[in-house]
């Protein structure tokens, strides 16, 4: 067995643990919620387009235990200063404008990072001012963009340190500092501050690693922020990085996902929202239902050793269209559990999710293999 | 990142190994091959990979080197592509919808770089081309053929 095989047989075994199958009769669709019988553990199903397990859509019972409030999501808008690039600025006003169209109004915006390209305090102040004008509570989790120029020195100064715990409305709300903790790969090579942010910029360079991570001092502060509640009580998880390892070479991933697990196991009622993907995913760990938000700035192709069996995979994006594929999440907390309606702006509202494999952007991708780059690696390779 | 000097690389790299006395030149496929011919072959098609490889992930010295403009957006074709996936070398040449025509990868490589990238389209046969090529078709290899498909 070589080492691929070896993990991929750990994560299955980890994973599965306790499996349970998804019930047959229920769907996902452009909103995504799922039915409490689904908590009870995670279901497997065959990757395959034709086969996904599909979950169901409940209209939300509003009124539902005086427990129900809403929120918005808005990452990855990789911000460039203005006169490099203005479409991307002109996503971000979008999607702040739009949150600020909400009624009833949200009661936070939760920005889940990659709010700058290349870590610059300009592009990181450009980003502030925009976000300024949305009125409302903001939270904010870092991204690798943020951090790697001045090793957070600027995020931290205007948005706050992660990670941080917050009781709203008989929920726990917790988010994390998945970008911070990278191994140093920079130091013994003398590298500039402007060639560390550029490798951890490269999503499929060599240099950087796997380096998204907690950390252990960042384990056990989550493990003491989870100690005294309820584990029937509901809690939401807020990530860069998925809190699984769906593709490590991208940092689709957390390293420690085991020990996050461990953690988390004795919930009963976790959701982890992340960005990082720029996609629309859907995974389910132990009894952890983990969702991938929508980028503002371009959508990542997805992994190419294929998708979590949950997930319904959206449509290919048209790239002549920079606001297509993209865009921000609307979500809201109705007694059950979260509920997430990806607010992605495509001249057709309703095809978020693909129809037809060949209008899938996994599905379609069949005959394709991939291999690393060389390019930053020594040589020779 | 230090770029070496790469004009015609793999022809030095034949040359070199000529020189040296370890090659007997087969001009033709009527002679077998050397391992050494067939490692300068191969040499001489990664020096453009890796050439490729930057033009695509934006570095800005191989841009100028071969006179290209890819990108005025900050954007690089990496960015959009890991791993060079969804470009789909293996399904061309196809009818390509954004443009409303019949099309080769190269077009395809030429109308990304004019529409998200909002750069200047490179001759087809330029340098330039032949290199992202290279990188695109390397970072793809073990897909299957499959021409037409949308
Ligand atoms: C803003 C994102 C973005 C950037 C930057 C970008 N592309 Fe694309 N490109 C796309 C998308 C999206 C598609 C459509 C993929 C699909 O059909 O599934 C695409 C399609 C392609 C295709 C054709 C694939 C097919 O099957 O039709 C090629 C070739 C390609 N890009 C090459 C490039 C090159 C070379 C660059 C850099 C000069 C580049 N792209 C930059 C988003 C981008
Ligand atoms: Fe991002
Ligand atoms: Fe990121």
């Amino acid at each position: 067995m070589n080492d691929i095989d070896r993990d991929l047989r750990e994560r299955a075994r980890v994973l599965r643990r306790g499996e349970q199958r998804a019930d047959a009769g229920t769907r996902i669709d452009r909103r995504i919620f799922l039915h409490r019988s689904l908590w009870a553990g995670a279901a497997a199903g065959a990757a395959s387009f034709g086969l996904f397990p599909l979950l169901n859509t409940i209209d939300m019972a509003f009124a539902q235990e005086g427990q129900s409030f809403r929120f918005a999501w808005i990452s990855d808008t990789h911000l460039l200063p203005d006169d490099v690039n203005t479409r991307f600025v002109e996503k971000t006003i979008r999607a702040v404008q739009e949150v600020q169209a909400m009624d009833p109004s949200p009661d936070f915006l939760i920005f889940g990072g990659d709010l700058a390209q290349l870590g610059d305090p300009v592009e990181l102040k450009l980003g502030k001012g925009i976000l300024d004008e949305l009125e409302i509570k903001k939270l904010f989790i870092p991204g690798e963009h943020d951090w790697y120029l001045d090793m957070g020195k600027t995020w931290v100064e205007m948005f706050g340190a992660s990670p941080w715990k917050l009781d709203h409305k008989g929920v726990r709300l917790i988010g994390l500092d998945t970008v911070g903790q990278a191994p140093d790969y920079w130091s013994a090579t003398n590298m500039s501050p402007q060639e560390r942010m550029g490798h951890m910029a490269t999503l499929d360079g060599s240099v950087a690693g796997a380096w998204a991570g907690l950390g252990d001092e960042q384990l056990k502060w989550l493990a003491d922020a989870v100690a005294d509640w309820p584990k029937d009580a509901p809690l939401v998880v807020f990530s860069h990085n998925p809190l699984y390892e769906y593709y490590p070479p991208w940092n689709f991933w957390v390293r420690d996902w085991r020990a996050v697990h461990e953690i988390l196991a004795p919930f009963n009622r976790v959701t982890n929202l992340h960005g990082h993907t720029h996609q629309v995913l859907y995974n389910q760990f132990g009894k952890v239902r983990s969702i991938g938000m929508l980028a503002t700035a371009w959508p990542w192709p997805y992994a190419p050793e294929g998708v979590p069996a949950l997930t319904r995979c959206m449509v290919r994006a048209n790239p002549g269209d920079h606001f297509d594929g993209v865009g921000w999440d609307k979500l809201a907390f109705a007694g059950e559990g979260v509920e997430n309606e990806y607010v992605m702006w495509r001249p057709k509202e309703d095809a978020v999710f693909a129809q037809e494999p060949h209008d899938s952007g996994c599905a379609d991708n069949i005959n394709q293999r991939l291999h690393a780059r060389v390019a930053d690696r020594m040589w020779p390779y | 990142m230090r770029i070496q000097p790469f004009v015609n690389a793999g022809l030095r790299v034949l040359a070199l190994a000529a020189a040296a006395g370890a090659v007997q030149f087969a001009l033709a496929h009527g002679s077998k091959h050397t391992r050494a011919q067939l490692q300068a072959f191969e040499a001489a098609f990664m020096e453009q990979v890796r050439i490729g490889d930057l033009l695509f992930h934006g570095d800005p010295e191989t841009e100028k080197q071969l006179g290209v403009s890819l990108s005025q957006t900050g954007m690089a074709c990496a960015m959009c592509h890991p791993y060079g996936s969804d470009t789909h070398p293996y399904e061309f040449p196809k009818w390509q919808e954004q443009m409303g025509e019949f099309a080769t990868l190269r077009d395809m490589i030429n109308w990304c770089i004019e529409k998200p990238n909002q750069g200047t389209k490179i001759d087809g046969d330029s340098e330039a081309m032949k290199a992202l090529e290279a990188y695109i078709y390397w970072s793809n290899r073990g897909s299957s053929l499959d021409p037409g498909r949308h």
